[in-house]
């Protein structure tokens, strides 16, 4: 009969609605950690990007420029096809998946990075010295 | 009565959604919108660069924008730069130079003589026959090493930095600023961070890096060291080291080489012998509060090795990590801290 701002009914509502909450919350953050984005960049400004983990299939992209560059997307990871560059590091340096590598064509002018589509996922550094 | 309560429980349902909603918002937008990355190419490497704070943008192409400007102005490949002209006045006359070309010549005269000359600016008749990194690299004539070697000597670079002038005394005499440029070019992205008002960054121009304020939540920056026994270029890491401000550059010799008949060429090329250094070092990463001198200063204690590195890194305040082909690991003491490494096959030893 008094007046109380909460019975214990209440809390039958309260309770369900914060674990909603909290599971929407989680449901964020349990995002697939391997959630890896390529950005493919030519001459410093950003040609395409791919979600490797929406990828299903293999696909050859070409990015064209001096060297003729094609890049070859495929599920989870990227690589350099072809390029018309001498030194072929590009190619050699093989697919790369995980967020922080990146794959570089210095005659071509043209760069793969991966980056996590979640930002709070894995471990990544700011910079690589070397 | 009930009606009360029931005002209340809607909301406590109301509030708790638009948190939760609010929270979904914020991590989604809120911390991306002031994150700000990307790349272009310039002094013949790959620059990577991420900038914080409402001015991200401005203040990285900014950044990109003075680095190219250092390109064009130290490069000796670029027709009309002051290095080109200054090469191609060899013999002759001082000629007038920018400020900024002058310091950096002063800081890689500095750095030679206190290295005796193992490491020297004046590398070009030496470097441009072995041409690492270019359509003709290849391992040059005992005969041609000797005749071009006797043109390679830093005590003939003078510098007025008054005046803004240099000359070099011989002809045949050429500067090769391949040591010191990316470093350079670092230091210049963080003056232009600081001067557009941009809250922290991180650039790292080839392996060298500049850092700019703190990061937002206060954490400080990760810089990954690479494993030097990798080889191709997809880099590994072998360490990382938590820094919260200054410059790093790594000197190592899977960069920039080649094989020959078996044999490995990198293009760490100690001028007094005019051949690449072999002395059991694979990799010297230096931090220190300069771009340009973290950068002389890891070819310069590459060169010298870990003992004779001492005096000079004690010189210029700075912090080394020799990384020898032992996988022997050797880190300055005020790195203890801040170095951790991260793959097993390397191991750290006790310092001396």
């Amino acid at each position: 009969m008094e007046k109380k701002a909460f019975c214990r009914k209440d809390l039958l509502i309260i309770i369900p609605v914060l674990i909603i909450a909290a599971i929407m919350f989680l449901g964020n953050y349990l995002q697939p950690p391997s959630a890896a984005v390529a950005i493919v960049e030519k001459n410093g400004t950003e040609f395409c990007r791919i979600d490797l983990q929406k990828q299903k299939s293999i696909q050859i992209i070409n990015v064209g420029g001096p060297m003729n560059i094609k890049l070859k997307a495929e599920p989870g990871a990227i690589s350099f096809y072809h390029s018309d560059c001498p030194d072929q590091i590009c190619v050699r340096t093989g697919k790369i998946s995980k967020p922080g590598q990146t794959a570089v064509c210095l005659p071509g002018k043209v760069s793969v990075r991966i980056v996590s589509r979640n930002a709070s996922s894995g471990k990544t550094y700011d910079a690589f010295t070397g | 009565m009930k009606k009360h309560k029931k005002i209340i429980v809607y909301c406590c349902v109301a509030a708790a959604l638009l948190i939760s909603i609010a929270g979904l918002l914020w991590k989604k937008y809120g911390q991306r919108s002031t994150r700000y990355q990307c790349t272009n190419f310039a002094m013949g490497t790959y620059i990577q660069q991420t900038v914080y704070g409402k001015n991200a943008t401005a203040a990285a192409s900014a950044a990109a924008k003075r680095i190219g400007e250092l390109d064009s102005t130290i490069s000796w490949r670029t027709d009309g730069s002051d290095i080109a002209r200054l090469n191609k006045a060899a013999g002759t006359d001082w000629i007038s130079i920018q400020p900024e070309t002058a310091s950096i010549l002063k800081l890689s005269l500095d750095v030679a003589k206190e290295t005796d000359g193992a490491f020297d600016p004046t590398i070009l008749p030496i470097s441009s026959m072995w041409d690492f990194g270019g359509n003709n690299q290849h391992v040059p004539s005992k005969a041609n090493i000797q005749k071009f070697l006797k043109y390679v000597d830093y005590k003939d670079l003078r510098i007025d930095t008054s005046k803004n002038t240099a000359s070099l005394r011989n002809h045949y005499m050429g500067i090769d600023l391949g040591a010191v440029g990316k470093g350079a070019a670092c230091t210049d992205a963080v003056d232009a961070y600081r001067s557009t008002g941009a809250e922290c960054g991180i650039i790292a121009v080839g392996g060298s890096i500049g850092m700019f304020g703190h990061k937002a939540d206060g954490s400080p920056w990760d810089v990954a060291v690479r494993d030097p026994t990798v080889t191709d270029q997809n880099a590994a890491a072998m360490g990382e080291l938590s820094l919260t401000s200054g410059y790093v550059s790594t000197s190592g010799t899977y960069e920039l080489c080649f094989k020959q008949n078996g044999t490995l060429y990198h293009h760490l090329l100690n001028a007094k012998t005019g051949y690449p250094e072999n002395n059991g070092l694979t990799s010297v990463t230096i931090v220190v509060n300069d771009g340009a001198l973290s950068d002389a200063l890891s070819t310069a204690c590459f060169l010298l090795g870990r003992e004779k590195s001492a005096p000079l890194l004690k010189k210029y305040n700075a912090d080394a990590i020799f990384i020898d082909n032992n996988k022997h690991v050797y880190a300055s003491a005020n790195l203890k801290d801040k170095f951790t490494i991260t793959n097993s096959k390397f191991v750290l030893q006790p310092q001396g």
